[in-house]
């Protein structure tokens, strides 16, 4: 589904090398782990499959659905299924969140040729969600992100990811700013979503998310490269032997 | 006709810097010396008639006299409590005077539509009197062909409790001045002075304010928000004046603008002049660019990059309206605003 291939990319007008050849395959249906120390590049993958600008693919290529993911626009692999949860979600001034996440949806599907939904449909839908997630109705009607804890805003990523539907998800350090409910609540959402169409990148920290999203591989990231890989297992194994031997 | 160019002021006078109307004006100008015909709507109950109105002291004030001897004056009755507002229309071109008296305890909305004409000028001569406890809620929507001079000066006196809520809405033109003179002639006078201007091409537009406090108790919040793009100019004068028994004053003054391209201009002079000393008074003025990080982060979410720029826009601008009672015109102001928005490149 997802194919890297000797993937580099660099920073600062392309000066500062992050991304260093890294190669990784994620099949349709599958959930893969990202762990890594800090300054590893696991943000900056999450931002070069996205397409954010000021990350320079040097070398290598990212072939997703048979697509170029490279040659897209942001918006383009948006509405091709591809969905990031942020690690520090946006806040959006004066845009309420309905109103925000209804022009997401809109906008993906008329991208995608469907109908757009309609405003009973939407709202039917976004009510069902929120209940799902534990988000009072207030919220949504507040400007996106603005005000809301560290929690809540990564409660309403997950939100947005239940109402988009994605066919993949990147998810980078979902779990920080979280309390254990909120985890499993968050952690139930995306376990929803798991598939055999579906696959996920989760990138993490710590193996402690790992409990509850059971990943089906677990890669280590370490200056820029995959450095090790292995089964949810090693992820326990990591937590307690670090990353220090997998250094250059 | 030379004589009435002379009469214009320039950009040598402080207060008329950075909008040089006498730069602007030429002989071919139509309705340099003509007199507006505007078109009234007024709901049951309120009649105008023609006056000496009121007297001005301003070079625009002066002008309009030249031409209009007479004003038209509109009184309100007191404790009149309208259900439709006065609308202003057709201020295509040329001069006009104005006088209305909002009587004590009446409240009056004022919508006022500012459409003109190919390589018009128009010169609006506006004076209002709220008595002793009126209230007005003053719309001001003004959308000019991009070659249109225009200025329109207000003088509001407010007597002891009266209240002022006014929006404005400016498109610019080839020169736009939309100029407010508010004076506090009593005790606890309330005013909500707000405006937003969205300009492309090479439109100018110059929202000025005067707020001159005599009394004391007063509460006045300025909020006046900007976007620019391509070479336009936004100019924003905004001045509180606050004299030694105006004790206890609370005034707030903000300007915004967003700068969407490096040859756009913003042009910004925050005023305080205050006598009195135990008073609350601020002002804040930023100019940014849209935030880079939010745009990503809406363009992931699938909104293609031209419609989350207008949509941050639209939010930014229209905060400025969210006091605005009458729903249906906020609605109308906020889709003018999405329109022009969405026809930015």
């Amino acid at each position: 589904m997802l194919k890297i291939n000797d993937l580099t990319v660099a920073v600062n007008d392309g000066e500062t090398e992050i991304l260093k050849g890294l190669t990784l395959e994620i099949p349709a249906g599958e959930v893969h782990a990202i762990m890594g120390p800090n300054g590893a590049g696991k943000s900056t993958l999450s931002y070069a499959l996205t397409g954010r600008d000021g990350y320079d693919i040097s070398g290598g290529s990212i072939d997703y659905l048979g697509n170029d993911l490279t040659e897209m626009e942001p918006e383009e692999r948006a509405a091709a299924g591809l969905f990031l949860s942020f690690q520090y979600p946006l806040e959006i001034p004066g845009v309420p969140t309905m109103t925000f996440l209804k022009t997401a949806l809109n906008a993906q599907r008329k991208a995608r040729g469907e109908d757009e939904l309609t405003a009973p449909e939407f709202l039917k839908k976004a009510r069902a969600i929120a209940a799902d997630l534990k988000i009072k109705p207030d919220m949504l009607k507040r400007p996106l992100n603005v005000g809301f804890s560290g929690g809540e805003k990564k409660r309403m990523e997950i939100f947005q990811m239940l109402m988009l539907e994605p066919k993949f998800l990147v998810m980078d350090e979902t779990d920080s700013g979280l309390d254990v409910d909120a985890l499993r609540i968050v952690a139930d959402g995306v376990n929803r979503l798991r598939n055999p169409e579906r696959g996920m990148l989760v990138i993490t920290h710590y193996q402690r998310l790992l409990d509850y999203i059971v990943p089906d591989k677990v890669h280590v990231l370490v200056d820029g490269k995959i450095a090790a890989t292995g089964d949810a297992d090693f992820a326990k194994t990591l937590e307690s032997e670090g990353y220090d031997k997998y250094a250059a | 006709m030379t004589s009435v160019i002379e009469k214009l002021p320039h950009r040598r006078l402080e207060a008329w810097k950075w909008t040089d109307l006498r730069g602007q004006v030429s002989d071919a100008r139509t309705g340099l010396s003509q007199v507006m015909r505007p078109q009234f709507y007024l709901p049951d109950g309120i009649s105008i008639s023609e006056g000496e109105g009121a007297s001005s002291d301003s070079a625009m004030g002066n002008l309009a006299a030249q031409f209009c001897s007479m004003s038209w004056n509109v009184y309100v009755p007191a404790n009149t409590q309208l259900d439709a507002p006065i609308v202003l229309d057709e201020l295509t071109q040329g001069h006009m005077r104005l006088a209305i008296m909002v009587d004590k305890g009446a409240s009056l909305n004022l919508v006022e539509y500012h459409r003109g004409s190919e390589s018009g000028f128009a010169n609006l001569d506006i004076h209002i009197l709220l008595a002793e406890g009126a209230s007005l809620e003053r719309t001001i929507v003004q959308d000019d062909p991009k070659d249109m001079v225009r200025i329109s000066t207000a003088c509001i006196a407010m007597e002891t409790g009266a209240s002022l809520s006014q929006y404005a809405l400016s498109f610019g033109g080839g020169l736009t001045r939309l100029e407010t003179r508010l004076y506090g002639d009593g005790e606890g006078v309330n005013a909500r002075i707000n405006g937003a201007y969205l300009l492309e091409g090479q439109r100018h537009t110059d929202m000025t304010s005067v707020v001159h406090l005599k009394h004391p108790n007063s509460h006045i919040r300025q909020s006046v928000k900007g976007v620019v793009t391509d070479k336009a100019r936004g100019v924003f004068q905004g001045k509180f004046h606050v004299e030694r028994p105006a004790q206890f004053t609370d005034a707030e003054m903000r300007h915004d603008a967003l700068m969407l391209s490096d040859r756009a201009q913003i042009r910004s002079k925050p005023e305080l002049e205050i006598y009195a000393d135990d008073v609350a008074c601020a002002h804040g003025n930023t100019i940014g660019a849209l935030d880079e990080s939010a745009l990503f982060y809406m363009r992931q979410r699938g909104i293609p990059l031209q419609q989350a720029r207008a949509l941050l826009m639209e939010a930014f601008l229209t905060d400025v309206f969210d006091d605005l009672e009458d729903e249906a015109l906020q609605a109308s102001l906020v889709d003018k605003l999405r329109t022009r928005l969405e026809a930015l490149s």
